[in-house]
């Protein structure tokens, strides 16, 4: 009983780390060329989050089944090959279900093939630990790159374009609003400027806590 | 006298208009990691731009040879990305062997590739530009490569002066570089549109 | 010998395997979702020409896929759609083009009437252009422009009314490069295809 209640603790405690304390972007720096493309605005992010949850969700399944069976110098090999092929299907899944979104995020889909997050969580978890920790660190981690992008997108798209989820939040001079459009913000420059901010208020944050 | 105008044009474009690092937000991960002093920062640069060649062209050479032809492009990106793999493997092999002070200075970097998004980015970039002759696909790889070791040295320069001025304390680190970049993207922005 | 392949397959029996396994997941992914993926052009191609033709309900290959001269010496194959009413009357053409924009491929749905002399509209199906500049070519104001202007060479000029309709197209304030794009797309392909549909007598040839 006593072994099952820290188990649930540590279980817990690996779901809440992807969240804050191990926080892929803003704590370890891990994939972030997602980080920058895609959040232009929340909807693109949302489905880049989830995306990014469901092949690391499989890939850790995966990985975590096949751990003894595992040769160390053909570990990495496997581990493309089996991001790849979730990769294309979350491609194949967008480009058929949502086309709209497919066709905006472009290759920024492919390219979750090497962001550096799911093939650090194999390596780093689901090649030690069972399949239940590894499902659940993955949706941890998934989730904190999730909320990230999303509040990284809301900030900008609500800059460059005064709406957030494309409901219109502040009025644009069009609509006889004041707010004029900080075109900028939608621009790579705003995404850097924005995420470098974010990251030195992490930092401070941190040091309080 | 067509075709080279082409190339030339397509090269000064991808190195400097489109710019994987600063346009396509590619290849970010080595670029806050190593672009600490400009010596390494050369060195990843060279060892990106060899790879990049090497696997652009292979890959053009796949998708438009093998892949296109028997309607296989459902597997585009698992090919791709052993592709890149055994590239960047091979590439360390040869060079270790054969190139031992080469491999000095650049090798440690070679393993860290695979998993840069500039390669792989690349490769989907040119099957998206329908780039349809194998010349240009090998120049574009080639400029690709020279525009990250350009963005990376620009970048490791100003690092080594950011050193010695005073940077709040909670900015220090990751968090400068990023905004660095992001007024090196406002300068580069300037190019846009110059090459169509 | 016989030891070495014993060595090579007890290294990588897994890697094989799973490449197999791999392999055959997404074969069948792909053969199930593939129709969908093509289904879905199709109909975002209709959606967009269907809106500016409005009296079309359908729209059939009106010949074979014709070569397109493109800029820098190259070709395109284009395929031509005709737009037929519920009697199978043809109300229209439509046709996918594509030029480079300011930051990459612009491509467009280009329709225009009956007889291929009044340009009916276009409409974005993919382009890259800067968000808040570029990307207003996908607005009405400047797309309104294009609706019932004359088939014939277009101009681009910075300044003027956005709601007159002629031969003039008024660029988008600070996304001139991005206007010229599109005004270029639409040149190169309204004369080269009223060409070929003449060739095939398919429009008249008399005016």
């Amino acid at each position: 009983m006593a072994n099952d209640k820290s188990n649930d603790v540590s279980l817990s405690r690996t779901f809440i780390s992807g969240f804050w304390n191990e926080n892929p972007v803003l704590r370890l720096l891990l994939g972030m060329c997602p980080t920058l493309a895609v959040t232009a605005a929340v909807k693109p992010a949302l489905t880049m989050g989830l995306s990014v949850i469901f092949v690391l969700i499989c890939s850790n399944i995966v990985v975590s089944l096949m751990r003894n069976l595992l040769k160390p110098h053909l570990r990495i090999l496997m581990f493309t090959l089996a991001i790849a092929t979730f990769v294309t299907i979350a491609d194949l899944f967008l480009k058929a279900f949502l086309p709209e979104m497919s066709s905006t995020l472009g290759p920024y889909i492919p390219l979750i093939i090497v962001n550096c997050i799911i093939i650090c969580r194999a390596e780093a978890c689901a090649s030690k630990n069972p399949i239940v920790v590894s499902i659940i660190d993955a949706v941890g981690m998934g989730g904190g790159f999730t909320i990230t992008l999303c509040f990284l997108a809301g900030i900008r798209e609500l800059f460059a374009t005064g709406a957030v989820f494309e409901i219109q939040v502040l009025a644009t001079p069009e609509t006889g609003g004041w707010f004029v459009p900080w075109a900028a913000m939608g621009m790579p420059v705003g995404a850097f400027i924005t995420l470098g901010l974010m990251l030195g208020l992490t930092n401070i944050i941190s040091k309080k806590a | 006298m067509d075709t080279l105008q082409v190339l030339l044009m397509g090269f000064i474009s991808v190195v400097i208009v489109n710019n994987l690092v600063f346009t396509k937000f590619l290849g970010i991960c080595p670029y806050l990691g190593v672009s600490g002093r400009i010596d390494m920062a050369f060195g990843m640069g060279c060892a990106v731009t060899f790879v990049v060649t090497l696997s652009g062209t292979l890959t053009w050479m796949i998708d438009n040879w093998i892949l296109m032809p028997w309607g296989l492009e459902v597997t585009r990106y698992v090919c791709f990305i052993l592709v890149i793999a055994g590239a960047v493997q091979l590439v360390e092999m040869y060079v270790r062997k054969f190139f031992p002070t080469l491999y000095d200075s650049f090798g440690i970097f070679l393993p860290l590739i695979t998993t840069n998004c500039a390669i792989l980015g690349l490769c989907l970039f040119i099957n998206l530009w329908g780039v349809d002759n194998l010349l240009e696909a090998v120049v574009l790889s080639f400029g690709a490569g020279i525009g990250f070791t350009l963005a990376i040295c620009i970048m490791a320069g100003i690092r080594e002066n950011l050193n010695l001025s005073d940077v709040p304390e909670c900015l220090k680190g990751a968090p400068i570089t990023l905004i660095t970049a992001g007024l090196l993207t406002l300068a580069f922005m300037g190019f846009a549109g110059m090459i169509r | 010998m016989v030891k070495s392949i014993k060595l090579f397959f007890e290294q990588s029996w897994l890697l094989i395997t799973s490449a197999f396994v791999f392999g055959l997941l997404l074969s069948v992914t792909n053969a199930a979702w593939q129709p969908r993926i093509i289904q879905n052009e199709i109909d975002k191609f209709n959606r967009l020409a269907g809106a500016m033709l409005s009296e079309a309900k359908t729209f059939e290959l009106a010949a074979e896929k014709v070569e397109i001269d493109m800029p820098k010496g190259k070709t395109t194959l284009l395929e031509i759609k005709k737009g037929l009413d519920a009697d199978g009357n043809c109300v229209g053409w439509a046709f996918v083009c594509h030029g480079s924009g300011f930051a990459d491929k612009i491509r467009l749905v280009l329709t225009l009437d009956a007889g291929f002399e009044t340009i009916k509209g276009f409409g974005v199906l993919s382009s890259n252009e800067t968000p808040g500049f570029g990307d207003k070519i996908k607005k009405d104001y400047f797309r309104s422009q294009f609706m019932g202007m004359p088939a014939a060479e277009i101009t681009l000029s910075k300044t003027g009314d956005y709601k007159e309709i002629d031969s003039e197209i008024v660029a988008i304030t600070g996304a001139t490069v991005s206007s010229e794009a599109v005004v270029a797309i639409v040149n190169n392909f309204v004369g080269q295809v009223r060409g070929k549909l003449k060739e095939k007598g398919l429009i008249d040839n008399g005016k």
